[in-house]
C-alpha cells in the first residue's frame, strides 16, 4: 500500500486491474485504491507477470503493506495475447468446459462462485466445494408426493415495518466521506459565519471564466492577512501554515467528492490558480491524481453556489480549522453609497460567503475580521 | 541351355539322368496352356485398362510367360511362393481363376484382395502364396523365413521367390542371399533379367553380373534362356530338388525382355527398336508352339479355344463383380485369429501320384 | 512370488513361451551364445539350441522379413533388435509386408518384435530412442510397452500369442532398476488395457514404459493433491475408455513420455481427450515430453532433453492451480 500523502495510514483496495498471471507494464494502471482522501490508480512499479494478489477487493490495510507479487523475471507471451482485451477488467476469465457443463447440470450461477484458479478463474473444485455447501440446486429428478405431504407451506410472520427496496451499498468514497464528516463534526466546535459581498468587480474581471480563481486569489490574500485560519488543528496543537495549500473541494457526481490541494497557492496569480484547479478537477475525476496532490491542504473552499444554493454551513475538512463556502451570485437590489453620503437603491450581483470554522481553533471575531478582509479583497477586485 | 557359374557343383540333367525332371506329353500341354492363358488375360486386362476399367496403373509380364509358368510348374502343392507382378502364370498355375485377378484389378469386391489392393499386388493364401508388395525385393527375405519354417520343422518343401535385376541393386537382396546362404534355407530364387527397371538399363543397375554373385554367397547361380519355357522348368526343378534334399538356395537367372512397357503408361521411349524386334523373334509361346508343333503331340487349336472360352467367361464373371462396400475399408486391420496358408496347385505329372495321397 | 527384475522378467516371458510352445524361436544378433546385448536370452542356446535361438547376420530387414515369412507358415518368431534404434533398418518389412499382410490378403503374422528402447544412460542419439510414434502411423502394427517386472513378463506372452506382429518396447533403462513380484509360469497381461499405476482424484499423470515410475516419483506430494498416474501398458490399440473414464473423474491431465514430442502418444492421447472429454475438462492437457531434438549423449545434455521428475512436478503444479 503506497504512501498516499503525509498522513494517510491506510488505504482501500477498489479494484485490481490485473490478475495473476496477467502481464503488467511499468506504470501501467494495476490497482485502484482508496483512501481517505482519494481515490486513485497505482501504477505497477515495474513490468512483469502478476503472481500473486495478496489483499482482496475491498479489504483495507496499513500503508506498507504488501499487495500484490509481480514476476519480474517472466516474459510477455502470446499465451497472453488476450491480457489487453480486457480479461484483467475486473472481469472473470472463461470457465473450463467441464465448469460451464456442471454449472448447467447445478443451475449454478458461476458470478456467485468464487474462483481460486489462475485469473480467479473458477475450477472444478471451487463448483463442486460451492454445490457441496447446497449453494446449487442438484439437478436431481423431480420425487412424487407421499400422502402426508401437500404443497400448503405456513405464511411467515409479517416483518416488522419492512423497509422500502433492499437500498444499495455505498461505495467506498462514500463510506470514506461519511466517516471522515462524521468524524469533523464529533470533533469540531462548529460555528458558521455569513458576509454578503458584492460581486460586480469580480464579474467585470472574469468575463466568461469562473469567478472561483479570483475569489481564491482574494481568500488567500485574506489568509495572509489572518494567518490563524490558514492552520490545521491536531489533538490539541494548533500549526499554524506559512504557505497556503489551498484545497478545492470537486464534485465526482454520485460517486462522492474529492478535495484535491493547490500547493503553494500563495505564489500563484488567478490565472496561475484558475489552472491549476483545472486541471486538478478534470485528474480529480479521471481518477488520476495523486495521493500528494489530495493531501496536506490548510484551507478549503466548497463551491457549490453554481447549483444556485443561497446560503450553507459546510462541515470543515479535518484538520483544518476553516472552510469556506461560495454560493450562487445572484442580482439583488441593494442600496449603495454613492461616497458624498448620497445612498440609492442599484442592481448588483451578490453572493454570501459562508465560513464553518472551528471555535477551539479561533473565536467569532477572527472569523468575522477574516470574512471581512476576503470581502474588501473581492469588491475591491482590480487586476 | 543352362550355365552355372558357381559351387557347389550343379545338378546338370543332361548329366544327371536320375534327377532329369520329366516332362510327360500333358505336362507340356500344360506348360503351354498356362502361358496362353496368362497371355490372354493379360491382353484382356489390358482391354480393360483402355476401356476405362481399370482404375490406377496396370502391369504386365509380356515376353515373360516363359519364366513364371517355367519355374512354377517345380512347385509342389506344398511349396510357397511369393510371386511377382510379372508373373501372372505362376499365380495362374497354382490355381488362381482368371476372372478374380480381373476383379482385383478394375477394383471389385470379388478380386482377390476384395479392392484393398490393386493390379498384381495379391497373393491367394487359400493356395500357398504370400503377396508381394511394391518394395522390391521385400518378399526375397519374406522366402527366405518360408524357407526357415520348413527347415525348422525337417520338411521336405520349397520356397520360391522372383525378383527383377533392378532389385538385385536393393540391400535387402544380399541380406536375404546371405541370410539364406548361410542358413542353407531351402528357397529358389528366381531372378527374371527382363533388360530394364522401369527405364533404367542393366548397365546402370550393376557391374557385375547379379548370378556371379551367387558363389559369393555360397550357393549355386544357374542361367537359363527365360524364353524358353522348359529350360526355366528344369533350372527350377533342380533347385526346387536340391533345396527339398537340403542342399540350400539356388539363384536362377531367366534372361528375358519385358515387352511392354513398365506400366500401361510407358511408351518404352528408351528401348531401341531393334531390340525389341531382336526378342520379338524369341516371343516365347510363339517359340514353344514351333516346338510342341514339331512334336505334334499338343492339339494347339483346341488348347487355343479352351483358353479363349475360359477368358471369355472368366471376364464376364468379372465384370459381374461389384464395387466393394466403402464400409468395408476401415475393418480387417488386425488378425483375430491365424488361419493357416492353403496349398496350392501343382499340375506337373509328377505331383499328381502324391496330390492324390494327399 | 519371486521377486525379480524387469529383465529378468522379460527372459522368464520368453522362456516359459519357448517351453511350451516349440513354434516359438528367436532370432537376433548375438542371441546365440552370447546370450545377447542385454543378456535377455542369457542361457536360452544350451536350452534350445542354435535353430530356435538364432545368432542372425546383420541384416534387420531379412530377419523381420524372415520372421514374416516364418509366421506365416505358422512358426511364432521373435526378433530383437539389438536397440530399438535399428528398426530403422527393417522398417520396411515392418511396415509395408507385416503389417498391411492381413488387410491385403487375409494372412495373420503372428511375430513378436522386441525393442530395447529408451535412454538416460549416455547412449546417444543411437542407442536411446524411443520409435513407437513412428509404428503407430502404420496401422497393422500393435505396440506394447511394460514398465513393471510383472506386466514386461504378461506382455511378452500376450504378444507372442497374438495372432498380429506385435512390438514389445522394453525401456533399457528399467533392465535392473526395476524389480516386481512376478508369478511363474504362464500368464497373460492382456493387451489393449491399461493399469492404474496409482489412483488419485485431481490430477491424471498418463504415462507408459520408464516415464511411469518419473510420474509416480514426481507426484507423490504435490501439495497434498491426490494425482492419478495410468501406465498406458499397449499403445496400440490403445486403451481409450480407461483413458476417459480418468479424466472423467479428474479433469485435468498431463502426458507424460519420453519420446519426441510432435506426433507422439502424447499427441494422440490429448486428441482423443479433446474429441471425447471436452466437458469434462477443467483445464488444458499438458504434454510433459523429449522435444524434437535427437537424443545428446553427455549427461547434462541429455537431461536436459528427457523429461526429469522435476519437469513434471512443476506441469502438475502449473495445472493443478490453474
Amino acid at each position: 500500500m503506497p504512501q498516499m500523502g503525509v498522513s494517510v495510514a491506510e488505504g482501500t483496495i477498489t479494484a485490481w486491474r490485473k490478475r495473476p498471471g496477467d502481464w503488467v507494464e511499468r506504470d501501467e494502471v494495476i490497482v485502484e485504491i482508496s483512501t481517505d482522501k482519494v481515490e486513485t490508480e497505482v501504477p505497477s512499479p515495474a513490468a512483469g507477470r502478476v503472481a500473486e494478489l495478496l489483499v482482496e477487493e475491498g479489504s483495507t490495510v496499513d500503508v506498507g503493506t504488501l499487495l500484490a507479487v509481480i514476476d519480474t523475471g517472466a516474459r510477455p507471451g502470446q499465451a497472453h495475447a488476450d491480457e489487453s482485451t480486457g480479461n484483467g477488467n475486473g472481469k472473470a476469465p472463461p470457465v473450463s468446459p467441464v465448469v460451464r457443463r456442471i454449472a448447467d447440470e447445478h443451475s449454478v450461477d458461476l458470478a456467485a462462485v468464487s474462483g481460486t484458479g489462475r485469473r480467479g478463474r473458477v475450477t472444478k473444485k471451487d463448483l463442486l466445494a460451492f454445490i457441496e455447501q447446497g449453494a446449487g440446486a442438484p439437478a436431481k429428478p423431480a420425487e412424487r408426493p407421499l400422502h402426508s405431504e401437500s404443497p400448503y407451506r405456513e405464511e411467515p410472520a409479517p416483518a416488522p415495518a419492512a423497509g422500502t427496496a433492499e437500498g444499495e451499498q455505498l461505495s467506498v468514497l462514500r463510506r470514506q466521506i461519511g466517516e471522515h464528516m462524521v468524524h469533523s463534526l464529533h470533533t469540531a466546535a462548529h460555528c458558521t459565519t455569513i458576509v454578503e459581498a458584492d460581486m460586480t468587480a469580480i464579474e467585470a474581471a472574469r468575463g466568461r471564466l469562473s469567478y472561483l480563481p479570483l475569489v481564491a486569489r482574494a481568500t488567500i490574500a485574506a489568509l495572509r492577512e489572518h494567518p490563524r485560519l490558514n492552520a490545521t488543528l491536531e489533538g490539541d496543537r494548533l500549526k499554524v501554515w506559512d504557505e497556503v495549500h489551498l484545497g478545492i473541494a470537486v464534485s465526482l457526481g454520485e460517486e462522492g467528492l474529492i478535495v484535491p490541494v493547490v500547493r503553494n497557492a500563495h505564489e500563484l496569480s488567478h490565472e496561475g490558480l484558475g489552472a491549476r484547479i483545472k486541471d486538478l478537477a478534470a485528474r480529480a475525476r479521471s481518477k488520476q491524481l495523486s495521493p500528494d496532490e489530495v493531501g496536506g491542504g490548510t484551507f478549503t473552499i466548497t463551491n457549490p453556489g453554481r447549483y444556485g444554493a443561497l446560503l450553507a454551513t459546510p462541515i470543515i475538512n479535518q484538520p483544518q480549522v476553516a472552510i469556506l463556502d461560495l454560493e450562487a451570485v445572484v442580482k439583488r437590489p441593494v442600496v449603495v453609497s454613492d461616497g458624498q453620503g448620497g445612498d440609492s437603491i442599484a442592481i448588483r450581483p451578490m453572493t454570501y460567503f459562508c465560513m464553518s470554522w472551528d471555535h477551539r481553533a479561533l473565536d467569532g471575531v477572527g472569523a468575522a475580521e477574516f470574512l471581512g478582509s476576503v470581502k474588501r479583497n473581492v469588491e475591491g477586485w482590480s487586476d | 541351355m543352362a550355365t552355372t557359374t558357381a559351387r557347389p557343383a550343379p545338378l546338370d540333367p543332361h548329366q544327371h539322368p536320375a534327377h532329369e525332371a520329366r516332362l510327360t506329353v500333358d505336362d507340356r500341354r500344360e506348360l503351354m496352356r498356362y502361358m496362353l492363358l496368362m497371355r490372354a488375360t493379360e491382353e484382356r486386362a489390358l482391354t480393360l485398362y483402355r476401356q476405362g476399367k481399370v482404375p490406377g496403373s496396370h502391369y504386365d509380364g509380356r515376353g515373360q510367360e516363359a519364366v513364371s509358368v517355367g519355374s512354377a510348374f517345380a512347385l509342389s502343392p506344398r511349396d510357397r511362393a511369393c510371386i511377382l507382378h510379372r508373373d501372372l502364370g505362376a499365380h495362374l498355375l497354382r490355381g488362381v481363376r482368371p476372372g478374380r485377378v480381373l476383379a482385383q484389378m478394375m477394383g471389385r469386391a470379388g478380386g482377390l484382395t476384395g479392392g484393398r489392393d490393386g493390379n498384381m499386388h495379391f497373393g491367394d493364401k487359400d493356395l500357398g502364396c504370400v503377396g508381394m508388395v511394391s518394395m522390391l525385393p521385400d518378399m526375397a527375405p519374406v522366402a527366405c523365413g518360408l524357407a526357415l519354417a520348413f527347415q525348422m520343422r525337417s520338411e521336405p518343401r520349397v520356397a520360391m521367390t522372383w525378383f527383377g535385376d533392378g532389385s538385385t541393386a536393393n540391400g535387402q537382396w544380399h541380406e536375404a542371399m546371405n541370410v539364406a546362404g548361410v542358413r542353407k534355407l531351402p528357397v529358389v530364387f528366381v531372378l527374371e533379367n527382363n533388360q530394364f527397371a522401369y527405364s533404367t538399363p542393366n548397365s546402370l543397375e550393376f557391374v557385375v553380373d547379379p548370378i556371379e554373385r551367387a558363389a559369393s554367397y555360397g550357393f549355386p547361380g544357374v542361367k537359363v534362356d527365360g524364353n524358353d519355357v522348359e529350360a526355366v522348368f528344369q533350372a527350377s526343378a533342380e533347385a526346387c530338388e536340391r533345396a527339398r534334399q537340403g542342399g540350400g538356395p539356388t539363384l536362377i537367372e531367366a534372361e528375358t525382355m519385358r515387352m511392354h512397357g513398365h506400366g500401361a503408361h510407358d511408351d518404352m521411349s528408351y528401348v531401341p527398336p531393334e531390340m525389341l524386334e531382336e526378342w520379338s523373334r524369341r516371343d516365347p509361346i510363339e517359340s514353344y508352339e514351333a516346338r510342341l508343333h514339331e512334336a505334334g503331340d499338343v492339339d494347339l487349336d483346341s488348347l487355343r479355344e479352351e483358353v479363349k472360352a475360359e477368358l471369355d467367361s472368366e471376364t464376364d464373371w468379372a465384370l459381374a463383380q461389384e464395387m466393394p462396400d466403402p464400409s468395408t475399408a476401415t475393418g480387417g486391420v488386425f488378425a483375430t485369429e491365424d488361419p493357416v496358408m492353403g496349398d496350392g496347385k501343382a499340375p506337373w505329372s509328377r505331383w499328381a501320384k502324391e496330390a492324390s495321397h494327399a | 512370488m519371486p521377486e525379480i527384475t524387469y529383465l529378468e522378467a522379460i527372459s522368464d516371458g520368453l522362456r516359459e513361451e519357448m517351453r511350451h510352445d516349440s513354434s516359438v524361436f528367436c532370432m537376433g544378433q548375438d542371441i546365440g551364445e552370447y546370450g545377447g546385448a542385454f543378456k535377455v536370452t542369457d542361457g536360452f542356446f544350451e536350452e534350445f539350441g542354435a535353430d530356435r535361438v538364432w545368432d542372425t547376420p546383420l541384416a534387420e530387414n531379412a530377419m523381420v522379413g524372415a520372421a514374416v515369412g516364418a509366421a506365416v507358415e505358422g512358426l511364432r518368431p521373435v526378433c530383437e533388435m539389438q536397440f530399438a534404434d535399428f528398426i530403422a533398418c527393417g522398417f520396411d518389412q515392418l511396415v509395408n509386408v507385416a503389417g498391411k499382410m492381413y488387410y491385403r490378403q487375409g494372412l495373420a503374422v503372428p511375430m513378436v518384435v522386441r525393442l530395447p528402447s529408451g535412454g538416460g544412460f549416455s547412449g546417444g542419439p543411437f542407442h536411446s530412442q524411443n520409435p513407437e510414434a513412428w509404428f503407430l502411423q502404420s496401422p497393422g502394427l500393435k505396440v506394447v510397452a511394460p514398465s513393471t517386472a510383472e506386466d514386461a513378463k504378461g506382455l511378452l506372452a500376450s504378444a507372442i500369442r497374438d495372432p498380429n506382429p506385435v512390438l514389445y518396447l522394453e525401456h533399457k533403462n528399467l533392465y535392473r532398476r526395476i524389480k516386481g513380484d512376478v508369478a511363474e509360469g504362464r500368464y497373460e497381461t492382456p493387451m489393449g488395457e491399461l493399469g492404474v499405476a496409482r489412483e488419485g482424484t485431481d490430477l491424471t499423470v498418463v504415462s507408459y514404459g520408464a516415464m511411469v515410475h518419473t510420474a509416480l516419483e514426481a507426484t507423490e506430494d504435490i501439495d497434498g493433491a491426490s494425482i492419478e498416474v495410468l501406465d498406458l501398458r499397449t499403445l496400440c490399440p490403445l486403451d481409450r475408455d480407461g483413458i476417459l473414464e480418468s479424466v472423467r473423474k479428474t479433469s485435468k491431465v498431463v502426458v507424460l513420455h519420453e519420446a519426441t514430442r510432435s506426433c507422439g502418444v502424447g499427441a494422440e492421447v490429448c486428441s482423443l481427450i479433446a474429441e471425447e472429454a471436452f466437458e469434462d475438462l477443467d483445464g488444458p492437457v499438458v504434454r510433459v515430453t523429449a522435444p524434437d531434438v535427437p537424443i545428446p549423449f553427455s549427461p547434462p545434455l541429455e537431461r536436459a532433453v528427457l523429461p526429469q521428475v522435476d519437469d513434471v512436478k512443476e506441469a502438475c503444479r502449473e495445472l493443478l492451480a490453474y
